[in-house]
């Protein structure tokens, strides 16, 4: 296999690992929960920044860039302490908003989060490297391959790297939705009202999945960082989490198989499918054209076919109203 | 201070500008509780048809009259063709807000497919520039408020005092009991759509007059801000909008001079955030929803 392919190839596979995390959380609150997180992209970020900060070590007035509270921890840390700062930093957003809001008011106020985020971190130089961003932030491990980190093993081994952690968070969200706790935020998310008289608490669910999608998204976006090795306010405007949204949908809204194959399929398939077109136009065509399609496809599927490539699967349970009782515990809990 | 008094100016201009924009979304939201992100598509679709027809020669002004006709039409079209489809497909709320920010998206991509990402500019007549105090304010801002106050004032009037208002407040409050009284809820709606679509191309080329150059993402910098002043004065409300959009105006042209000049949306986005948790229906709520907890 030439050496190009492999480069190529474990591109693929880190993005596509780093987009399946991402949908995966995502899908939880939206897909399995009907949380609208207009702020998904926020947590990724929150993460990426994270694992940047802690393995760049402490700032230096002498730099080129400005950060608060630089470290440098050894490799599992960053990546644990992003996943972390993306579930805390989601739950403090959710608190504020799920207890009271209406399902559109929240959309727009986490809309709001979004931009917020970006004009903070954008203005504040000294935060998180202000519109610059940070850049040559190490990766990890390299010290096991001699501190070369650009050959094909290095590459090998963090595109499997990140298959993994993307394989472990598709178990923990499996693990969930196929629980008593995913079943009742799946009712939450078919009819509040109805759940609400069972005693199912919308807000310790909403708060729950809010939880775990903003560490799987932190995960996501430090995994990102030390692939790429940069991250900076223009690669995590609000935009992007519409692109999340278009995965679900086309993906099926949901189901987390769905999830992963609309992670495959958008951001991968759309961003990476660009390249292999002929240049026509200018280039704001080109993008105007991927975005114009990533508007288009959720309209397409909402319309044909509403349940996306893979349907969550339909939950029968059984007629029996004996094993209806032994399962009641995990319906009041 | 003086900073302040002067970044009150601004706020003065800002608002005019949201006003426009809240009042044709808080009626259009009120009435038929699309959260229509897409107005900002409309905003900036409704900028460049009045670009076309200024450029022709024509003055500013009859440029605003064509985009507000072309944003009626913009609305009605999105409503007709895109929203009332899905809403009968039994499409729930929350899919519809992606709905809307799909059509949003695509509306603002398309747009920089025809237009390319450069900066355009209106041709506008040269206004005296008035001084009160350290408030400068140009022959053209005053025009500006002054449409945002007439129309906001033509339409609590409509609402208020036509029987057509009435029907559109009835509709607004309890659309099957609207229907089943002999009001023709389609027809309304359609209006409604026509009429906030109008306020929406007004607003679009206000604000890219008073940003002097725009490009097509001007007038989605100013979603966020028109909405928080929907809510903030409450939805349904025409008087309501343009009070939050004075609200929202003055705080963050204020805040941004006290603070940092990017910090602009920041501030509109904080108060957004405070008002919907500490007062879900707004600064002034609507009557007709207190009527509705009461009965």
């Amino acid at each position: 296999m030439s050496t190009a392919l492999v480069y190529y190839g474990s591109l693929l596979l880190v993005y596509g690992a780093v987009y399946g995390i991402a949908c995966a959380g995502l899908n939880l609150q939206f897909g399995v929960t009907g949380v609208v997180n207009f702020a998904y992209i926020i947590f990724q970020a929150a993460g990426a920044y994270t694992a940047a900060v802690l393995t760049l070590g402490p700032s230096s007035p002498v730099s080129f860039q400005h950060y608060v509270g630089g470290a440098t921890l050894p490799f599992p840390i960053p990546l644990i302490a992003a996943a972390a700062v993306g579930a805390l930093l989601a739950l403090g957003v959710g608190l504020l908003g799920i207890r009271r809001l209406r399902s559109d008011y929240l959309a727009i106020v986490l809309l709001a989060a979004s931009l917020i985020a970006t004009a903070v971190a954008t203005n504040q130089d000294g935060l998180v490297g202000g519109a610059a961003g940070l850049a040559l932030v190490p990766k990890p491990l390299g010290s096991l391959f001699g501190g070369i980190v650009t050959n094909e093993s290095y590459n090998l081994f963090f595109s499997l790297l990140a298959a993994v952690l993307c394989a472990v968070s598709y178990v923990i969200v499996h693990r969930i939705t196929e629980s008593p706790y995913g079943r009742r935020c799946r009712a939450l998310r078919d009819n509040e009202p109805a759940a609400m008289a069972l005693g199912v608490s919308p807000f310790r669910h909403q708060a729950g999945v809010l939880l775990v999608g903003g560490a799987l998204a932190g995960l996501s976006g430090a995994l990102l960082v030390e692939y790429i090795s940069a991250w900076a306010p223009s690669g995590w405007l609000y935009p992007e989490t519409f692109v999340f949204f278009t995965a679900l949908i086309v993906g099926g809204t949901g189901s987390n198989w769905g999830a992963l194959v609309g992670a495959i399929v958008v951001p991968l398939g759309i961003g990476e499918g660009a390249r292999y077109l002929p240049q026509f136009g200018s280039p704001e065509l080109m993008v105007s054209l991927q975005w114009i399609v990533i508007g288009l496809l959720p309209l397409i599927f909402l319309w044909f076919r509403p349940q996306g490539l893979i349907p969550e699967r339909r939950r029968v349970f059984a007629a029996d109203p004996g094993a209806a009782r032994d399962r009641s515990p995990e319906v009041t809990s | 201070m003086n900073i302040a008094i002067e970044a009150a100016g601004f706020g003065l201009v800002t608002a005019s500008l949201l006003s426009l924009g809240a009042v044709g979304f808080t009626l259009q939201y009120g009435v038929t509780n699309v959260f229509n992100l897409a107005t900002a598509g409309i905003m900036t679709g409704s900028a460049y048809v009045a670009l076309q027809v200024n450029q022709a020669g024509v003055s500013i002004w009859w440029a605003m009259v064509v985009a507000g006709v072309f944003g009626g039409v913009a609305s009605y079209a999105l409503n007709r063709f895109v929203y009332v489809p899905f809403i009968r497909r039994g499409v729930k709320a929350f899919s519809m807000v992606i709905i809307a920010l799909a059509v949003w998206t695509m509306m603002q991509y398309i747009t920089l497919a025809i237009v390319g990402p450069g900066f355009f500019a209106f041709r506008l007549p040269k206004t005296h520039t008035y001084q009160f105090e350290s408030i400068s304010l140009t022959g053209t801002d005053f025009i500006l408020i002054i449409v945002a106050l007439i129309g906001m004032l033509a339409l609590e009037a409509a609402l208020r005092l036509t029987k057509f208002g009435k029907a559109m407040r009835a509709v607004a409050t309890n659309a099957p009991l609207a229907r089943a009284s002999g009001i023709r809820v389609d027809r309304i709606i359609d209006i409604t759509w026509i009429t906030s679509g109008i306020f929406t191309g007004v607003a679009g080329v206000a604000i890219s007059m008073v940003v002097v150059s725009f490009s097509y993402t001007t007038a989605g910098d100013f979603l966020v801000p028109i909405v928080a002043a929907a809510i903030v004065g409450g939805v349904g409300s025409p008087t309501g909008a343009m009070i939050g959009a004075l609200v929202v105006g003055m705080v963050s042209e204020i805040g941004a001079a006290l603070t940092q000049p990017d910090y602009k949306d920041v501030f509109a986005f904080a108060l957004l955030a405070v008002v919907l948790l500490l007062r879900p229906s707004g600064l002034i709520p609507e009557k007709a929803q207190r009527k509705e907890l009461a009965l």
